[in-house]
């Protein structure tokens, strides 16, 4: 008797459960389902005028002068155009390539990204994950010459445009520390850069500030233009082509010259523990004498610095024996602007309106107000920065090519690690050039 | 009978939702990673099944040894460090004492500060140019010891090891405190009694009646070994030249760095291989004490 009711009740709850588990299934169902396609579908039969809502992945969060330049463009775009929204997702630029692969590996791209050039938007274009853009290329042929564009054309498609020239290897440094020992104007020898890193050890200043904790400074900043002053300018591409190797003996020279700064401890002794804009403020507060990085850099260091004036700009000098042109600077087109593929076409007329208003001359024009160099055939205004002006001779003769937009991440990350090596003594310079090839060849 | 089996099989259908969501986030991404680790695949173009190539690519990797070292080494800082540091201060706060929630609470902050916080404070402690550490060695005239803590290979792995001692034993020393008060006082009294006190007391009658939540505690450190990762990838980011780098970095540089997920997989799939094999054992220890 009592056996009957309770399991009629049970029963009832069965049908409750499954009725409300099933529920709850078919909704989260639902809920997947639905945020897998919501970028596609906008707000279909609503009577208001519909907007349209962009995603924005950008890795414009540091302080820099051209970091404002790029969200005041934003804003003003979402002022004159009501009707487009322009969701901002901004990464720190440390984070911001992997953040970028990551999203590409699960397609889920931001609407329109920044790229980078070479390398590393080779894979997005061979997994289909960026629009080509040729048709519209109208509103940029005339404004960028071919070089700039190259960058971000691949099999004959453009997929990009970039908004700024960065040259990786500009050596700064400090004029007041150089006239103490003796130097009133920067070394053009290899000798004579290692002369002046013993003197200022010997005057007990630190020669050059470094933040490697990142691991790109010293590959990118120093190896890119060490390397081209060894080598010459086709060879990180003849590597790439098999016609060329790593453990060549005029590579390995270009490594020991990271040996020798390293026995003539020309680095801060944290150099390995300390990130790329703690080693930028130990250098802009005088703690050392020479920094090695990007032109960009250029804003914090002398343009918007009050005691700009002390500061001076250098290429890496000549090499004995070297078949590069030390003239040159590495540098590379960068912060593409690229707009996914398969958005709807309401959406991709939205992504395309957005790209014609940011990247145009006035960007460019600003950019080079604030002292930015731009890949673009722009007319240098006659107030622009004077350091600006410096910058763009130093860097007019030529362009090297910058490491790691030539060679891929995964030889990338294993050179990386190898020069970081050198600088603690773990390994010599010929067996990182053996292990970077070694890379090299794992890649076939 | 009848009332069992409905009962049972409501409860089955109550915990479905829960089921199937764990079976989402938690196993099904483990099967994932299983099938992953099979191919090469940059995450964006097709995969290709290369077999075992990426197991065996792997363990050929001096690298990956070198970081298999360093978690075994994370491991027993956990183990030497963490769990009888925590016991220490379960034991000298589990008595009435003025201000004994000010410092249980001081003991505990570590534990529910973020780990990028203790990080960023480690970092600073052992900052070579204007770091407390270093300062300290200065002012008590120890200029000698100062060191690189973080960026010299052969230092870093124990300057992490003792931020990480820092960071959980306050986790250990709560589990403990917990145990301690379920001591009955007349245990206690009885061993007083018996002239057991003191040290001796403690390690005739406490710890053997702490047995059980000190093997809770030695699997959890354990386990929790394996999976440390923000608190390295903070301060050093695996280096100077991988010097620093765990099994957790090196898989994270291999998927998410250089694109590799097919290899990172397998990296991930043998992390998991080995936690297993290393908290079998303990288990098997521990078991085998008891009979």
């Amino acid at each position: 008797m009592k056996v009957k009711p309770s399991y009629q009740i049970s029963s009832k709850l069965k049908k409750t459960f499954l009725a409300g588990s099933l529920s709850v299934i078919a909704l989260s169902l639902a809920a997947c389902g639905s945020s897998g396609n919501s970028g596609s579908d906008g707000n279909a039969g609503s009577d208001k005028p519909s907007t349209v809502t962009l995603t924005m992945m950008h890795p414009w969060t540091s302080p820099n002068v051209d970091n404002e330049v790029y969200k005041a463009r934003i804003a003003e775009f979402e002022k004159e155009h009501p009707e487009i929204v322009i969701k901002q997702d901004a990464v720190p630029s440390g984070d911001y390539k992997t953040k970028l692969k990551t999203l590409a590996a699960g397609n889920n791209l931001a609407d329109i990204d920044v790229l980078w050039p070479g390398a590393d938007l080779q894979p997005l274009v061979a997994g289909n994950l960026l629009m080509p853009i040729d048709s519209e290329m109208d509103n940029w042929k005339s404004l960028l010459p071919e070089d700039a564009l190259a960058g971000f054309n691949e099999g004959g498609k453009q997929y990009a445009i970039p908004t700024k020239q960065t040259f990786v290897d500009i050596v700064y440094y400090n004029k007041e520390m150089f006239a103490k020992v003796g130097y009133n104007s920067f070394p053009d020898t290899l000798d004579g850069f290692y002369d002046v890193v013993k003197k200022l050890k010997a005057a007990g200043i630190t020669p050059i500030s470094l933040g490697n904790k990142e691991k790109w400074p010293l590959e990118s900043s120093y190896m890119s233009a060490i390397g081209d002053r060894f080598t010459g300018d086709d060879f990180l591409q003849n590597v790439l082509d098999g016609k060329a190797k790593f453990t060549d003996p005029d590579y390995i020279k270009a490594l020991d010259v990271i040996d020798q700064l390293t026995n003539l401890k020309a680095f801060n002794t944290d150099a390995n523990n300390m990130d790329s804009v703690q080693a930028q403020d130990y250098f802009i507060q005088g703690k050392a004498a020479m920094h090695i990085s990007s032109s960009t850099v250029d804003g914090r260091v002398r343009i918007t610095n009050p005691d700009g004036d002390k500061f001076g700009i250098a290429l890496f000098p000549s090499v004995p024996g070297g078949k590069g042109d030390p003239k040159k600077s590495a540098g590379v087109v960068q912060y593409g602007i690229g707009i996914k593929s398969g958005l709807s076409d309401e959406k991709q007329k939205a992504a395309m309106e957005f790209m014609k208003f940011f990247v145009n001359e006035d960007l460019y024009k600003e950019l080079i107000s604030k002292g930015i160099v731009v890949p673009a055939k722009v007319d240098i205004p006659s107030d622009a920065s004077p350091y600006l002006k410096e910058m763009m001779e130093l860097t007019s003769h030529g362009t090297a090519p910058v490491f790691d937009s030539i060679i891929p991440t995964q030889v990338n990350d294993v050179f990386e690690n190898g020069i970081q090596a050198i600088t603690v003594g773990g390994e010599t310079p010929e067996q990182v050039a053996k292990e970077t090839q070694e890379a090299v060849d794992n890649m076939k | 009978m009848h009332t069992l089996k409905g009962t049972r099989f409501a409860i089955f259908i109550g915990l479905l939702p829960a089921l199937i969501i764990y079976l989402g986030v938690a196993i099904l991404p483990i099967g994932l990673s299983v099938y992953y680790s099979f191919s090469r695949w940059d995450g964006i173009t097709d995969m290709t099944f290369t077999g075992l190539h990426n197991y065996q690519q792997i363990l050929k990797d001096h690298i990956f040894w070198l970081s298999v070292k360093n978690n075994v080494i994370i491991m027993l800082t956990g183990l030497v460090g963490q769990i009888p540091l925590g016991l220490l201060l379960a034991l000298l706060l589990n008595r009435k004492m003025k201000g004994v929630n000010f410092f249980r609470t001081v003991g505990f902050l570590p534990v529910v500060i973020s780990s990028v916080m203790v990080s960023i404070i480690w970092g600073m402690v052992y900052n070579t140019e204007y770091g407390m550490l270093n300062g300290f060695l200065g002012l008590i005239g120890l200029d000698s010891w100062k060191h690189n803590w973080l960026g010299t290979p052969g230092l870093s792995m124990f300057a992490l090891g003792a931020a990480y001692i820092w960071q959980n034993c306050g986790l250990y020393m709560v589990i403990f405190l917990a145990a301690l008060q379920n001591i009955p006082a007349e245990v206690n009294e009885a061993a007083e009694l018996d002239g057991a006190t003191g040290l001796r007391r403690v390690m005739r009658i406490t710890i053997p009646m702490l047995k059980t939540t000190l093997m809770v505690a030695v699997v959890y450190s354990i386990s929790n070994s394996f999976r440390v990762f923000d608190l390295i990838q903070i301060m050093t980011g695996g280096g100077p030249a991988h010097a620093s780098e765990v099994m957790t970095i090196y898989m994270y540089n291999n998927a998410f760095v250089n694109m590799r997920f097919g290899y990172g997989s397998a990296a991930a799939v043998l992390i998991l291989i080995f936690s297993l094999i290393v908290v079998g054992i303990v288990n098997w220890i521990g078991r085998d004490k008891k009979d």
